[in-house]
This record gives structure tokens, sequence and C-alpha cells, in this order.
């Protein structure tokens, strides 16, 4: 009984603050709503085949420069079809190339919108609190008719290296 | 020093190609994961129609194969006998389908294979291996 006034009056503090407005920041460019939504559709489930053929593009472009690269590829949902480590690539590329490719299949874009924005600063500083993302270059949808259907991740050099081999299986997929 | 022998990445194509012959000869579909000793991925290609927790299963199964020395089949078979607290071992998925790679005596690696039945798992394990020579 002696402890009921105090519960309440926090509660009365707690719901107050729950339904204040929060006052517009004008140097906030994300409070602007934009009219459309731009986003490329899915597709359906990369094939094996295809997703062998895009692993096998980026490998070749690995070989061709002398770089060890962990690859990954993905289906829309950014669930693992192809994975391979190359000999002497570095072993926290295992899970990095496979995130990649979760990320950019998973919010249907390369992950190099993700670096770009966060380096931007402050008003992009919540981008990493958003679910199961990396936002290091490396992680490239795979487009076939307008259409999202999976993704290539990799991972085991700088993310400009990772980014040109990622680039190269993506491409390899059309 | 002691050296012994290690996975390549040719080494897992070899595998990894004849496990998926052996699984398509039989019309089977199938995820099919290669790892290394420490139980880290090395290759895995998860075939048209096997699902996204066929994938997540062959690594768990190549996983307890290649780090516990022993195939899957041996933890699903002591648990069966009545070992339950085996079940509280680190990383061990108790289900036949994951086999330890063994190369002039030593633990390289296992393969985990999942999709079909278990016994037929093993089988498209088994020919994988066999195809190392």
């Amino acid at each position: 009984m002696k402890g009921k006034p105090f519960a309440l009056a926090a509660g009365l503090i707690f719901a107050a603050a729950a339904f204040a407005q929060v006052p517009p920041d004008p140097n906030n460019p994300n409070e602007a709503v934009p009219e459309k939504m731009v986003y490329t559709p899915y597709g359906e489930t990369i094939k094996l085949d295809m997703a062998k053929k895009a692993a096998a593009a980026a490998l070749a472009e690995s070989e061709k420069r002398g770089w060890a690269m962990c690859i990954a590829v993905v289906g829309p949902t950014g669930d693992l079809i192809y994975f391979e480590k190359m000999d002497d690539c570095q072993w926290a590329s295992v899970s990095i190339a496979q995130h990649k490719a979760r990320t950019a299949a998973k919010y249907r874009r390369p992950t190099v919108v993700f670096e770009r924005l966060l380096a931007k600063g402050g008003f992009f500083a919540y981008l990493p609190t958003l679910d199961d993302i990396t936002m290091s270059r490396g992680g490239n949808p795979i487009v076939v008719n307008g259409k999202i259907i999976g993704a290539i991740g990799v991972s085991g050099g700088t993310g400009s290296q990772d980014d040109t081999i990622s680039q190269a299986g993506a491409k390899a997929a059309q | 020093m002691k050296s012994r022998p290690m996975l390549t990445l040719d080494d897992c194509r070899k595998i990894s190609a004849a496990a998926e012959e052996e699984a398509k000869k039989n019309h089977w579909n199938v995820a099919i994961a290669i790892l290394d000793d420490g139980g880290h991925l090395l290759h895995l290609i998860r075939m048209d129609g096997a699902s996204p927790f066929n994938a997540r299963t062959a690594i768990a199964k190549g996983r307890t194969a290649a780090e516990s020395r022993r195939s899957s089949l041996v933890w699903e078979e002591r648990i069966k006998a009545g070992r339950t607290s085996m079940l509280g071992m680190p990383d061990i998925t108790p289900v036949q389908g994951g086999l330890p790679i063994v190369i002039e005596g030593a633990y390289i690696g296992g393969v985990g294979v999942s999709g079909v039945q278990s016994h037929e798992d093993e089988q498209i394990a088994a020919a994988g291996i066999k195809a190392l020579g």
C-alpha cells in the first residue's frame, strides 16, 4: 500500500513522455517524406547453376589479380546457396562474405550505399542499429530482368577490392 | 614440428562435385557443406529445391563430424542408447549425415549433408570424401 502513490506518479510521467510530440529538426535530411518508394522488386530465387556461374566469374577475377577471397551467394531472403573460401583467405572473411551477401539481398541494395551514408556522419549514425546489417562494400544484389534473384558477397581484401570482385560476379549472372 | 595435410579449395571442389553427382544420380535435392578441422566453412552448395534449413543443417552436421572427429551418427547412437547428457556437448548436432575427412591418419575436416533421409545424406557425404582418393 505504501508504494502505490509513487507507482502511480511514475506511470503518469512515462505516459506523458510517450505521447509528447518530438519537435522536427530542420537540419536532419531523414525528416523529408518522399512521395514514392524506389526499389528493385524481388524475383524467384537464383538457381544453383547461376550461383556457381557468378562465383566462378568472381573467382576468375580474384585469381587474375592474385587476391585471396571468400565468395558467398545467397537467395533473395539472404539464405546461403553457394560458398567458397580461396586458399589463404583470412578467416574473418568466411562470415563477412556471407554477411555482405545477406545484407545486399535483405536490404536489396549494394552494401556500399550504407558505407557511404554512414560516412556522411551524425544523422546516419542510426544505421548500424538496423537488424542484421554490415556496411562494408562488397555485397551486391544479383539482378536479372529487373528483379533481385539473390546477392553476392565478397570479403578478403580492402573494401574496394572486395567490391570489384563482387561486381564481377554479379555481372556474370545477368 | 608436426606437419599435416590441409584441405585446399581444389580438394573441396572435388568432394563437392562428387557428392553432388551422387545426389543428382538419385534425384535428391540436398545441401552439401565442407568444413576444416576447426569447424570453419570452406565450401557449400545448396541444390535447387533444398531449403535454407538444409543449408544450416548441413553445416551443423559437418561441423559436428569435423570438430569431434567422428561421424554425427556416432553421436546420434550414443544418445539413443541413453547417454542423454551428450546433448549438452558444445556445437554437436547428433543426426546422421556428417562424416569426418581422414587423410594419412589425420582428421582434416568434415562433410555435412542435409535434404533427404539421414542415411542417404551420409551416403552422399561418403561419396564426396571418396573422391579425395
